[in-house]
C-alpha cells in the first residue's frame, strides 16, 4: 500500500520577542491511502499546528521552516500560492474543533457549501451546485436538507453544524480529510454519531483521514495508526492496536494510565506529574525527562530519535520499551 | 425584517418627544426674552408686554409646550420673530442643500474609510498600516473649520480652482458639482479617519475568527476571503459607528455650512441662534434631530440585513 501523504522533517516555527520557537520540531509521519492516522497529545503539543502546516494555513507570525509535505508525489510546501489554493478543499480538506464558530454566521449553510464547490469548479451552474450541496447534506444525514440549505448556522445545533462542516469538507471529494478535534465540543452521544459518520464516509469514498485529538477513546475507535506527540515531536508511532496494547514510550504509558476504564477497579487515575513545557523553555535532552519516572542521566543530555522497536512500532526513548519497569 | 423596522419606528416616537421637550426647555433657559427681541431696542415696556401676551409667553410653561406640540402636529412650526417668515418655509428651502451636502460628503468618505481600514487591517503592522493609521489620526485631529479654511485659502483663493462660497446650483449641474466639492471634502474629511479606524479593528477581529480559517481551508482566494468572510462580518460594527458618527456629521455640517456660506439648515440654525430667533432655532433643532433619528433607523434596518441573528431576535 502506498502512502498518500508523507511528512518529513517538518519544523514549524513562530517568531516571538525572545527569538524563534518551534511548535512542531522535526516530525516524520505518513498516512496510507484509505486509512486513518490518529495524532494524540496534550494541548499545546503542536498537533493543531502540524495540521495547519500541512494545509499551509499557519497564521503569522508562524511559518513552516523546513521539511516536506508530500501528497501524491507533490511537495505541498513547494507549490505556488495559487496551486496550493487548488489543493485546499479539493485534495485536502479540513474540519475544526468548534462547529459553533467555524461557520460564517452571516451566510446561509447552502451558500457556504456551494462556495466550496465553486472554488474548484467554476463551470457548474447555480442549480447544479444547489443540487450537489443538498446531496452533500443528505450524505452527512442531515434531515430535511432542502430546508437546511437556506438556513443560517445559528439555526442549527452543534452536531448539525459539524455535519455541515463535514459536508462542506467533502464537497469536492478530497483524498485527505484532516479532522482537528472534530468531536471535542460536542455531546457524547453526538460525538459517537459524528465518528460513525466519518467512518462510513471513509468507507464510501476511500479517503484518508488524519484525526487529531487528545481523546484516546476516539483514537482507539477510529484510527488504524497512531502517532503520539509531545512538545512538538512524535514520541511514539505504530499501528493503533500495537500502541495501545504495548505502549513503549513512558509518556504513552502515562497517557493510557490516565484513562478511566470500566474493566479495572482503581481508586485514583494515574496522572503524569507536571505539565507540558512551553516551547520557549524546553528542557535539554529528552523533552519528557523532567516528568519521566524512568529517566536516567543520559536522558538529560541527548534528544532520543525514533527507534524501531517492533514491526512498524517506533518510540523515541533510550529506555524503551519501558513496560519491564512497570511490573 | 419589516417587523423589525416597524418596531424601531415606534421606538422613535418617544425619542422625538424627548427632543421636542429638551429643545423647548433649552430655549427657556437662554437669558434672552423673545418679546424684547421682537419689539426691538427702542420699544416701551408696554409694547413688550403686549407682544409677550401675543406670543403666548405669559402662559405657564406646560401650556406653552402643549400649544407648541399641538401646532407642530398640525404642521405649524411658527414664524420667525425677526421677519415673520414661516419657519417651515425656511426649513423647506434649506433642507435640500443640507441633504445634498451630507450625501456628497458620505458618498466618498465612507467607501474610502472602509477601503483604507480594510487595507490597514489586512496588512497589520506593516508600513501601509502605519501610514493609513497616521493619516487617520491626522484626519480625526484636524477641526472641521480649520480644514475648511485651509481648503478655501489654497484651493479656492490662491489657486482659484474651485468656488468656495454658496451653492452654484442643483447637484446635477456642473456649477452645482463644482461648488459642492470643497464643502463635501471638508465635511467628509473628518469622517474618513473614524471609519477607517473602526473598519481596521473590525477586520482584524474577524480575520482571526475561525470561520475565516474555514474559508481559507476551502481554497478560496484571499480576495474572496476578505470580501465575503471578513468585510461582510466586519460591516456590522462599522455601520453602527457610522450611525453614531452621523450625529457629529450634523454638527460638522453646521460649521461647514457657515464656513462655506452653504445655504443649509446648519447655517440657518447658526443665524437663528445668533439673532435669538427662537421659533426658527427650534425648527432647525427638530429637523437635525429627525435626521439623526432617521439615520439610526436606517442603521438598525441595515444591521438586520447584514446579520441574520439580529433578524431572528
Amino acid at each position: 500500500m502506498t502512502d498518500l501523504l508523507t511528512i518529513a522533517g517538518l519544523r514549524t516555527v513562530f517568531r516571538t520577542h525572545g527569538g524563534e520557537i518551534a511548535a512542531v520540531d522535526g516530525v516524520d509521519l505518513s498516512v496510507p491511502r484509505g486509512r486513518t492516522l490518529g495524532i494524540v497529545g496534550e494541548s499545546g503539543c503542536g498537533k493543531s499546528v502540524l495540521s495547519l502546516s500541512v494545509m499551509r494555513l499557519v497564521a503569522h507570525p508562524g511559518r513552516v521552516a523546513t521539511g516536506s509535505v508530500t501528497l501524491d508525489g507533490r511537495d505541498l510546501l513547494k507549490l505556488s500560492n495559487a496551486d496550493m489554493r487548488d489543493v485546499r478543499g479539493s485534495q485536502v480538506a479540513m474540519i475544526f474543533q468548534e462547529p459553533m464558530t467555524s461557520l460564517n454566521p452571516v451566510h446561509t449553510v447552502g451558500f457556504q457549501i456551494t462556495e466550496a464547490m465553486r472554488a474548484h469548479d467554476t463551470h457548474a451552474s447555480k442549480a447544479e451546485l444547489k443540487n450537489r450541496a443538498i446531496e452533500a447534506l443528505k450524505r452527512v444525514r442531515i434531515p430535511a436538507p432542502e430546508r437546511r440549505f437556506d438556513e443560517y448556522p445559528h439555526q442549527l445545533s452543534g452536531g448539525m453544524r459539524q455535519r455541515v462542516m463535514i459536508a462542506m469538507a467533502l464537497a469536492c471529494s478530497p483524498k485527505l480529510l484532516i479532522a482537528d478535534e472534530p468531536t471535542t465540543a460536542l455531546d457524547v452521544t453526538v460525538q459517537a454519531q459524528i465518528l460513525d459518520l466519518l467512518r462510513d464516509l471513509q468507507q464510501e469514498t476511500g479517503m484518508s483521514i488524519i484525526l487529531i485529538t487528545h481523546d484516546l477513546g476516539v483514537v482507539a475507535e477510529m484510527a488504524d495508526d497512531v502517532a503520539v506527540m509531545y512538545a512538538g515531536r512524535v514520541v511514539e508511532r505504530g499501528a493503533a492496536g500495537a500502541v495501545f496494547a504495548d505502549p513503549m514510550h513512558p509518556y504513552t504509558l502515562g497517557l493510557l494510565g490516565s484513562v478511566p476504564r470500566l474493566d479495572e477497579e482503581r481508586e485514583t487515575l494515574l496522572a503524569i506529574e507536571g505539565s507540558v513545557p512551553p516551547p520557549f523553555a524546553l528542557p535539554k535532552g529528552c523533552r519528557f525527562h523532567p516528568r519521566c519516572p524512568f529517566a536516567v542521566d543520559a536522558c538529560k543530555s541527548e534528544q532520543p530519535p525514533l527507534r524501531m522497536l517492533a514491526d512498524g512500532h517506533q518510540a523515541a526513548c533510550i529506555r524503551a520499551p519501558v513496560e519491564a519497569f512497570v511490573a | 425584517m419589516l417587523r423589525h423596522a416597524l418596531h424601531r419606528l415606534v421606538l422613535a416616537v418617544p425619542v422625538m418627544f424627548g427632543v421636542l421637550l429638551i429643545g423647548f426647555l433649552l430655549m427657556q433657559v437662554v437669558p434672552t426674552d423673545p418679546a424684547t427681541v421682537r419689539a426691538g431696542p427702542s420699544a416701551t415696556p408696554d409694547v413688550i408686554a403686549e407682544i409677550r401676551a401675543d406670543l403666548g409667553l405669559d402662559e405657564p410653561l406646560y401650556v406653552q409646550f402643549s400649544l407648541y406640540v399641538w401646532r407642530l402636529m398640525h404642521g405649524d412650526l411658527g414664524a420667525s420673530i425677526i421677519n415673520n417668515v414661516p419657519v417651515s418655509q425656511e426649513l423647506g428651502a434649506t433642507i435640500g442643500p443640507t441633504l445634498e451636502l451630507m450625501f456628497a460628503s458620505l458618498f466618498w468618505s465612507i467607501p474610502l474609510g472602509i477601503l483604507l481600514g480594510t487595507l490597514a487591517g489586512y496588512w497589520r503592522g506593516t508600513l501601509i498600516d502605519r501610514f493609513i493609521m497616521a493619516l487617520s489620526v491626522g484626519g480625526v485631529s484636524v477641526p472641521v473649520f480649520f480644514l475648511g479654511l485651509v481648503l478655501i485659502w489654497f484651493v479656492g483663493f490662491q489657486w482659484q480652482w474651485l468656488p468656495f462660497t454658496g451653492r452654484g446650483g442643483p447637484l446635477w449641474t456642473m456649477d452645482g458639482i463644482r461648488s459642492i466639492i470643497l464643502p463635501a471634502v471638508t465635511l467628509g474629511g473628518v469622517f474618513v479617519g473614524p471609519v477607517a479606524r473602526m473598519t481596521r479593528t473590525a477586520v482584524l477581529d474577524v480575520l482571526s475568527a475561525d470561520h475565516v480559517r474555514t474559508a481559507r481551508a476551502k481554497g478560496l482566494t484571499e480576495t474572496l476571503v476578505v470580501r465575503r468572510h471578513a468585510l461582510r462580518n466586519a460591516m456590522v460594527p462599522v455601520i453602527t459607528l457610522i450611525g453614531l458618527q452621523i450625529g457629529f456629521l450634523l454638527g460638522g455640517a453646521v460649521v461647514t455650512e457657515t464656513v462655506f456660506s452653504w445655504p443649509g439648515v446648519g447655517r440657518l440654525a447658526v443665524g437663528a441662534i445668533l439673532s435669538s430667533d427662537f421659533p426658527m432655532a427650534q425648527g432647525t433643532i427638530i429637523v437635525l434631530s429627525m435626521g439623526f433619528i432617521v439615520v439610526n433607523l436606517i442603521v438598525d434596518v441595515l444591521y438586520a440585513a447584514l446579520d441574520p441573528r439580529v433578524r431572528a431576535a
